[in-house]
C-alpha cells in the first residue's frame, strides 16, 4: 500500500509500557517526591508569615508545635504501617480509647496506668496486625472493623461523656507544662521519636525489612524475611504511637473523652502521604512524614489566617489526600487499580 | 522483503504478515527483525524454545505490545493495534493456553461475552437470541455442545473447542476470513483430545488461515503446512515438512546438535555409587503433602545436583517449594546436614541454609524496587553486621565481590534491579544465596526460563561451581535436556510421586526417551 501509511505503522512509540491503552496519569518522578514537599513546607511558612509576621514569633510556634505533637505521633505510627503497604484506619479511634482508659486508670494507678494503657493500645495494634497477617485479610478491611470496635467500646466504657482526669493528673501533668530549651516537650518527644525511627531503619542490618515489604513482598519473604512478625511489628508500633498520642491528648485536655482523637485521623494519613511516603508502600519514612505534619499543621494555620472556617479543614485534608496520592501513585506497578 | 508480485491479487497475497519486526524491553531485545507470512488457508507453525520470542509475536498479533520497529500487515493492509480489541475486530483470534473462559456461566454468554448486540434488549438478555446465535457459532464447527450448558460442566477438551469457536467468531466483525492463533494448545492434552484437536485445525483450513504455536516439534510437524524457527529474538529458519525432520528442527531450534559441552559435563564431578563417600547435605524420608506429593524420599550429596523431572501436575513444583517451607507438608521427615528439620515459613529453611532459586523470578527472585545491593543483601546480612547493625563498609565490598564474581552488568550498585535484563536479575537473586555463609542446599527452580542464550550458560557455569564448593543442588528445569545435562542423579516424578531414579554420571546420562517413559 501507500509508503505513507507503511512508514506510520513503522513509527515507534513509548517503550514497552507492558499495559495496554492505560491512560497515562500524571505522576511525579521519585526524585521529585522527596524534594517538593520540604519546598511547598518552606513555601507555605512564608506565605503565612508574610500574611502574618507574628507567625514566626516564638509564643505562635510553641502554640504550633504543642498542636502538632499528638498529630505527628499519629502520622509516625502510621508510616510504619503505610510503608509496608497496608493503611491502619482504627488509629486515631485507639488513641480516643486510650484518652478514656487514662482518665479511668491515672487515678487507680499512677504512673502504672499510664503503662497499661501503653500496653494495651500496642496489643490492640498487634491485634490488628495479628489478623491481617494471619487471616489474610486487607488491611482497610480489618482496620475500619476495629475502627468501629473500639470506638464503640470507648463509648460504652465512659458512658459517653468526657471524663476529667482528678486524681493522677500529676504522672502526665509534665507532657503539657515542661520545656525543653523553651520547646514543649511533648513536640521534643514526638520529633525525637521520629529522629530515632529514622536512625533506626538507617543502621539495623534489617532496618530496610518494612520498606522492603511495600515493594516486593513476595521476594523478601522468599528470601527469610519473616513477613508476618513485620506486618505485626508494624500495626504494634502503630498502637504504640496511638498510646503515646493519647497522653500526649489527654495531658493537655485533663480529661479522656470517646471522640477526643477521632478528627486526627484523616490529617494524620495527610501528613504522611503529603510527606512523600507512596500509599502503595515501600518508598518514604518518618523524616518525610516530620515534613509532612508540619506542613499540615502550618496549612492549618494558614487556613485560619485566610479566614477559612474550621469546619471546612477536613474538606481540605480529603482533597490533599487524594492529590498527593493522585500524584505520586506508581501505577506500572499495579494490575488494576481498584 | 519482496512485494506481493503485480499478478498476485489481493486474495492471494498473505492473509497475515509481520514485515521486519523488532521489539525491544529495557535490556533485552525481544524480537529482531523478525518477518512471517500467512497465506490463506494455510496452517503455520511457529517453534522456538522458552525465551525465543514465540510469545512476544503472539502479544503482538494479539495487540497487547506493538511493534518498535517493522509493520504489520492484514491482507496487505499496514495495520496497528491498540489493544486486543483491534486485533479481534481485524480478523485475529486467539487460543490461549491457559483457557479465558468464565466457568459459571453458559457456553452462550462466553462465547458471545462482549458482542451481545442485539441479545440484549434494554439491559435483559434474550435468551432464545442468544442461544440461537451461539448455537449457529457451535454449528460453525461442526460441535455438538449445548449453548446453554455450564461451562464448568465440560471436558477440558470441551472447552477448548469453545475457545477455537470463539476465536473464529471474530470473522463477523471482520467480514471476512480470520487467523486463528493456537497457543502451546496441546501442553496440557492427551491421546483422544489431541486427535481431536488436530481434526479441528484440519477442518478450520477450508474457512480460516492458522498460526500453531508450540514447542512439540512433531506435532508442528504433523499439522503444519510450513513452519518458522525462532531462536533468540530471530526467525533463523523456515521450513516445510516435507523436507525436514525433528532433528533438524531441534537443532535450528537450540543451536547446535550436542549438549554436553553446553552443560559442562567435564566438570560434573562424580560419585561412586557404590559406597557412601560424600555426606548427605539435604535428606527426605516419606515426604508428603496431602493432594499434591506422597511418600517421596531422595538425599543429595555435598556437591551433587539432584534432578527432578515430571509433567505439569506431578507434584515436583510443590515438592521444590516445600523444601523451602513455602509449602508446609503434611508428614514425612526433612533432613539437612543430617539433622531434622521442620519449615513452617520459608525463613525456617533460609536460617537452615536453604536457599531457592523461584521459577517467578520477577515476583518471587528479584524485590523490583530496590537496589542490587539491597538485593544481594536481603537474605543474609551475618557477614555484613555486627549484632543488629548493618557494617556499610563490609556491606559495600560484598556487594562489589559478587557484581564482579558473577559479571552482573548494571551501571552501579544502587541501581533499580527492575531496570536490569532478566539474565542480570538472575544473576542478581544468584548472587543473594551464593553470597551466605552458611547456605549448604540451592533449589532452583526452572532456573533459566526466559533467560538468553548467554545467560542461561553463566547459569550453567555458577552450577558447577556452587557443586566445587560443595554445595548440594536440587534441580527443576524447563527442559529434560538442561535436567540430563546437568543433572548427577535424576529423579522422575508421576501423581505425586516417585517413578524412577536414574544415576547420570557423566557419558552415561540417561536419554530424554528413558525419562518420558517414565513421565506419563
Amino acid at each position: 500500500m501507500s509508503t505513507a501509511q507503511v512508514s506510520e505503522g513503522s513509527e515507534s512509540t513509548a517503550p514497552a509500557s507492558q499495559v495496554p491503552a492505560a491512560p497515562a496519569a500524571p505522576r511525579l518522578s521519585r526524585r521529585l517526591i522527596a524534594v517538593i514537599p520540604t519546598a511547598v513546607l518552606v513555601l507555605l511558612v512564608l506565605l503565612v508569615a508574610s500574611q502574618r509576621p507574628s507567625f514566626l514569633g516564638p509564643t505562635s510556634l510553641r502554640t504550633l508545635l504543642e498542636g502538632a505533637a499528638p498529630l505527628l505521633l499519629l502520622a509516625l505510627g502510621q508510616t510504619f504501617v503505610i510503608l509496608t503497604g497496608g493503611i491502619d484506619l482504627s488509629q486515631a479511634v485507639l488513641a480516643s480509647f486510650g484518652t478514656v482508659l487514662l482518665a479511668l486508670w491515672l487515678p487507680i494507678g499512677g504512673p502504672a496506668g499510664a503503662l497499661a494503657v501503653l500496653v494495651a493500645l500496642t496489643l490492640a495494634g498487634t491485634l490488628n496486625g495479628l489478623v491481617c497477617a494471619y487471616a489474610q485479610i486487607p488491611s482497610f478491611v480489618v482496620t475500619l472493623g476495629t475502627m468501629g470496635l473500639w470506638a464503640g467500646v470507648a463509648l460504652a466504657v465512659s458512658g459517653s461523656s468526657t471524663i476529667s482526669i482528678t486524681k493522677g493528673y500529676d504522672t502526665i501533668f509534665w507532657l503539657r507544662d515542661l520545656r525543653v530549651a523553651g520547646l514543649p516537650v511533648s513536640a521534643v518527644l514526638a520529633i525525637g521519636a521520629v529522629v530515632v525511627s529514622a536512625v533506626l531503619m538507617k543502621v539495623l542490618s534489617r532496618g530496610r525489612s518494612l520498606h522492603a515489604m511495600g515493594l516486593a513482598e513476595r521476594a523478601v519473604q522468599m528470601s527469610g524475611t519473616r513477613t508476618f512478625r513485620m506486618r505485626v511489628l508494624a500495626f504494634s508500633l502503630s498502637g504504640l504511637c496511638a498510646g503515646l498520642a493519647a497522653m500526649v491528648l489527654a495531658a493537655s485536655q485533663f480529661s479522656g473523652a470517646p471522640a477526643l482523637a477521632d478528627s486526627l485521623q484523616l490529617p494524620s494519613i495527610a501528613a504522611v502521604v503529603v510527606g512523600g511516603t507512596l500509599i502503595t508502600g515501600g518508598i518514604g519514612g518518618p523524616l518525610r512524614t516530620l515534613v509532612g505534619a508540619l506542613l499540615v499543621v502550618v496549612l492549618r494555620v494558614g487556613m485560619s489566617v485566610a479566614g477559612v472556617p474550621p469546619s471546612y479543614e477536613q474538606i481540605v485534608y480529603g482533597t490533599v489526600i487524594v492529590a498527593a496520592v493522585a500524584l505520586t501513585l506508581d501505577r506500572r506497578r499495579m494490575d488494576i487499580v481498584k | 522483503m519482496t512485494e506481493p508480485g503485480p499478478l498476485a491479487g489481493a486474495s492471494a497475497g498473505p492473509v497475515l504478515e509481520l514485515r521486519g519486526v523488532t521489539k525491544r524491553f529495557p535490556g533485552v531485545v525481544a524480537l529482531d527483525d523478525v518477518s512471517i507470512r500467512v497465506a490463506p488457508h494455510e496452517v503455520v507453525g511457529l517453534i522456538g524454545e522458552n525465551g525465543a520470542g514465540k510469545s512476544t509475536v503472539l502479544k503482538i498479533l494479539s495487540g497487547v505490545y506493538q511493534p518498535d520497529e517493522g509493520v504489520l500487515l492484514m491482507r496487505g493492509e499496514p495495520v496497528r493495534f491498540r489493544g486486543p480489541r483491534d486485533a479481534a475486530r481485524a480478523g485475529i483470534g486467539i487460543v490461549h493456553q491457559e483457557q479465558s473462559l468464565v466457568g459459571s456461566v453458559s457456553v452462550a454468554e462466553n462465547l458471545l461475552l462482549g458482542v451481545e448486540g442485539r441479545s440484549v434488549r434494554g439491559g435483559f438478555y434474550r435468551w432464545s437470541e442468544l442461544n440461537a446465535r451461539a448455537e449457529r457459532q457451535l454449528a460453525k464447527i461442526g460441535s455438538k455442545i449445548s449453548p446453554t450448558a455450564r461451562v464448568n460442566s465440560l471436558t477440558f477438551a470441551q472447552r477448548q473447542m469453545i475457545e477455537v469457536v470463539k476465536a473464529i467468531s471474530v470473522e463477523d466483525h471482520a467480514h471476512a476470513e480470520p487467523v486463528v492463533v493456537f497457543d502451546e494448545p496441546t501442553s496440557v492434552l492427551a491421546g483422544e483430545d489431541l486427535e481431536t484437536l488436530f481434526g479441528q485445525i484440519e477442518r478450520l483450513r477450508s474457512r480460516a488461515s492458522v498460526i500453531f504455536v508450540s514447542h512439540r516439534l512433531d506435532e508442528v510437524l504433523r499439522v503444519s503446512d510450513r513452519v518458522y524457527v525462532l531462536k533468540d529474538g530471530r526467525c533463523v529458519a523456515e521450513r516445510e515438512p516435507g523436507s525436514v525432520d525433528t532433528k533438524e528442527l531441534y537443532r535450528l531450534m537450540v543451536g547446535r546438535a550436542s549438549s554436553g559441552q553446553y552443560y559442562r559435563e567435564e566438570e560434573q564431578g562424580t560419585f561412586d555409587n557404590t559406597v557412601d563417600d560424600a555426606e548427605e547435605v539435604l535428606g527426605a524420608d516419606g515426604l508428603t503433602l496431602r493432594g499434591r506429593f506422597s511418600d517421596v524420599s531422595f538425599s543429595v550429596r555435598r556437591g551433587e545436583v539432584l534432578g527432578i523431572a515430571g509433567v505439569v501436575g506431578s507434584g515436583r513444583e510443590d515438592l521444590c517449594r516445600a523444601i523451602f517451607g513455602a509449602e508446609p507438608v503434611d508428614g514425612g521427615e526433612l533432613r539437612v546436614g543430617g539433622k531434622r528439620v521442620r519449615f513452617r515459613v520459608p525463613a525456617d529453611a533460609v536460617r537452615a541454609g536453604v536457599g531457592y532459586i523461584p521459577a517467578e523470578r520477577r515476583f518471587e527472585g528479584v524485590a523490583m524496587g530496590m537496589s542490587v545491593a539491597e538485593n544481594i543483601l536481603l537474605a543474609d546480612s551475618s557477614a555484613t553486621s555486627v549484632g543488629p547493625f548493618a557494617v556499610p563498609r563490609r556491606r559495600a565490598a560484598l556487594v562489589k565481590e559478587w557484581i564482579d564474581r558473577l559479571r552482573i552488568r548494571t551501571p552501579d550498585s544502587g541501581t533499580d534491579v527492575a531496570s536490569l535484563s532478566g539474565g542480570n536479575q538472575q544473576k542478581v537473586v544468584l548472587a543473594k544465596w551464593m553470597s551466605s555463609p552458611k547456605l549448604r542446599v540451592l533449589v532452583l527452580d526452572h532456573p533459566t526460563r526466559g533467560l538468553d542464550v548467554g545467560a542461561k550458560e553463566d547459569v550453567y557455569r555458577f552450577v558447577r561451581e556452587m557443586c566445587a564448593q560443595g554445595l548440594a543442588i536440587v534441580l527443576l528445569s524447563d527442559t529434560l535436556e538442561e535436567t540430563i545435562g546437568l543433572s548427577h542423579r535424576v529423579l522422575v516424578m508421576r501423581d505425586g510421586q516417585v517413578a524412577a531414579r536414574f544415576d547420570a554420571a557423566p557419558g552415561a546420562k540417561p536419554t530424554q526417551v528413558d525419562l518420558v517413559e517414565q513421565m506419563v
